[in-house]
């Protein structure tokens, strides 16, 4: 039965203020991608941005895990090479419809996670981190030598189907097209991570990061939730991995590489990964960098690597941390 | 066993490899009671509030809440049917704030009445400040009230008093004794502040070496000579 004093405070809450807020700036910014073919007319930057969204994407999964369950995992590259993989090889072998396939790409990396994280929810610090890395790593080596599977390390090319949903899927290769999908993408991932941290079993989890005996002492289950962030992350991730393998009709073992983890860890790492957007603008930021160095330099790596030591030292919250820490400071001034 | 009697330990044991911290413990504490139990550093008090709250599981004895044997339940399923308990380290959710953790707790039990614990424990001012920066004293009475969260039908209190000043225990035994009464609350109290045990405890278990030395009422337990000799000493 709830008291007279929650009745109380409950009534003086406006309904769903967050919530709102945040479907308001997620409409906003679907309208803005919308516009970019419109805005943008090089395809040459079209096709940037939409690999870069890709990152995002990724990055925002790796970050996810970090801000949600307090967990960096270095094999996030598996459940990204997943989504790829199982739309790539059941499309050219045509075993089931595209569409089916497109379903599959996603729950199935989805899933796997799910039940994966059942068991490393409950390992922590470098033991975690190395764990992801077995992981990743093992389904790497199966991508790579597995020639029946897609030509082990070549790769494979595939063609995509005439239609999609109903889509003409070669749209789906142009990159005024992609950029606009790859971006709405994004827009409702960072959405619907943001209503997650807010619902209960958001906020459950948050509370087994925080002092998982705890949660257990104050009746929670301590497994499902943890379990759950997994899911999501490797669902974020495989999206990636599938919008990849969309556009380029190509897939490789690198997909499942822990480099590609690492990465993503870092663009989350410069970004701001205590943040939900931060990742994915430490993506961006970090993709055009690497671009930019690249035009100028062959040893690009060695100016990203700089320029990454100085971010870090200099923000250790991150880019969005930064802009948090500003916007503060400027507000606290009379 | 008697309808009247909120928690059971019976025959409870605990071993760590060929050490016996527990050897065979009853213990019943009646409903609405305040049972204090004292002891020496590794008399077991600790262990065996690990061993009733769940924390410790799979021992040789049994655990009764309400007469209903919880031995195999996890510590999440004895919460949710009213068997709460507090740590006697601060065990809090430090990055969340007061009024979020007390709201988390709220949603493994029913009647949850968050406003209504923040104000018994004086919270309330402090609902929105991240539970890392609030006080020692007000992070003892947090981890108290995330136990009381949902009014639970029996109270393990692990030291709630360890690491507070003089008044800052007083303060905290007169809220327990007064929350016991109204809410109906039966606890069992480990604590080695015996001003805070002989004020507010309507009986007293003494542990010693694993096992009861002696169970009785407080002047009973203040006249026994082997507690006093065991434990409380000349000066109690």
């Amino acid at each position: 039965m709830t008291s007279a004093v929650d009745k109380a405070a409950l009534a003086k809450r406006p309904v769903m203020p967050r919530t709102a807020r945040i479907l308001g700036f997620a409409a906003l910014a679907l309208a803005l991608g919308v516009a970019m073919p419109w805005l943008v007319s090089s395809k040459l930057t079209l096709s940037l941005t939409t690999q870069a969204i890709v990152d995002a994407l990724l990055a925002t999964s790796v970050g996810f895990l970090v801000l949600q369950n307090g967990r960096v995992s270095f094999g996030q590259a598996a459940f990204f090479g997943l989504g790829g993989y199982a739309f790539g090889v059941l499309v050219a072998r045509q075993l089931v419809a595209p569409e089916v396939a497109f379903l599959l790409a996603l729950a199935l990396p989805t899933l796997v996670a799910f039940l994966l994280g059942l068991v490393f929810a409950r390992i922590a610090g470098v033991a975690h981190a190395m764990l992801t890395l077995a992981v990743g790593q093992a389904f790497y080596e199966i991508a790579f030598r597995w020639r029946e599977l897609a030509k082990g390390d070549d790769g494979m090319s595939f063609e995509l189907p005439q239609r999609i949903f109903g889509f003409a899927s070669s749209s789906l290769q142009d990159p005024a097209v992609m950029v606009v999908v790859a971006w709405s993408a994004l827009v409702l991932a960072l959405a619907g991570l943001a209503l997650f941290v807010n619902s209960r079993i958001g906020q459950i989890a948050a509370a087994v990061r925080d002092n998982e005996e705890r949660a257990r002492f104050i009746g929670h289950d301590t497994a499902i939730p943890p379990a759950i962030v997994y899911a999501i992350a490797a669902f974020l991730a495989a999206l990636a991995g599938l919008l990849q393998a969309t556009y380029n009709g190509y897939i490789a073992p690198q997909m499942f590489h822990w480099s590609l983890s690492g990465t993503a860890l870092i663009m989350a790492v410069v970004g701001g990964a205590q943040f939900i957007v931060g990742p994915a603008i430490g993506a961006v930021c970090f993709f055009f960098l690497k671009d930019f160095a690249g035009r100028f330099a062959e040893f690009w790596p060695a100016i990203v690597g700089t320029v990454l030591v100085a971010v870090t030292l200099l923000m250790p919250q991150g880019m969005v941390g930064l802009a948090f820490r500003l916007w503060a400071a400027r507000r606290s001034k009379p | 066993m008697s309808a009247n009697l909120a928690i059971q330990g019976l025959g409870v044991e605990r071993r760590y490899g060929g050490f016996r911290a527990l050897k065979g413990v009853d213990i019943a504490v009646k409903r609405g009671e305040i049972r204090g139990l004292i002891g020496p550093n590794g008399a077991g008090k600790s262990t065996l509030i690990d061993v009733l709250s769940g924390r410790v599981r799979g021992q040789p004895g049994k655990v009764l809440l309400d007469g209903k044997d919880i031995s195999a339940l996890k510590p999440q399923e004895r919460r949710r049917l009213g068997l709460a308990r507090s740590f006697q380290r601060t065990n809090i959710f430090p990055a969340l704030s007061v009024e979020q953790q007390l709201r988390i707790a709220s949603w493994a039990v029913t009647d949850a009445g968050i406003e209504e614990v923040m104000a018994e424990l004086n919270l309330t001012a402090l609902a929105r400040t991240p539970a890392a920066e609030i006080s020692y004293g007000d992070q003892r009475r947090l981890d108290l009230a995330l136990a009381l969260v949902g009014r639970p039908s029996v109270l393990l209190l692990d030291e709630p008093a360890a690491g507070l000043t003089v008044e800052e225990s007083h303060g905290l035994a007169t809220i327990l004794r007064d929350l016991a009464n109204r809410w109906n609350v039966t606890v069992l109290l480990v604590e080695h502040d015996m001003q805070v045990v002989f004020s507010i405890c309507d009986g007293i278990t003494v542990l010693h070496l694993g096992q009861t030395l002696a169970e009785g009422g407080v002047a009973e337990i203040r006249a026994d000579k082997r507690v006093v000799t065991a434990y409380l000493g000349t000066e109690a």
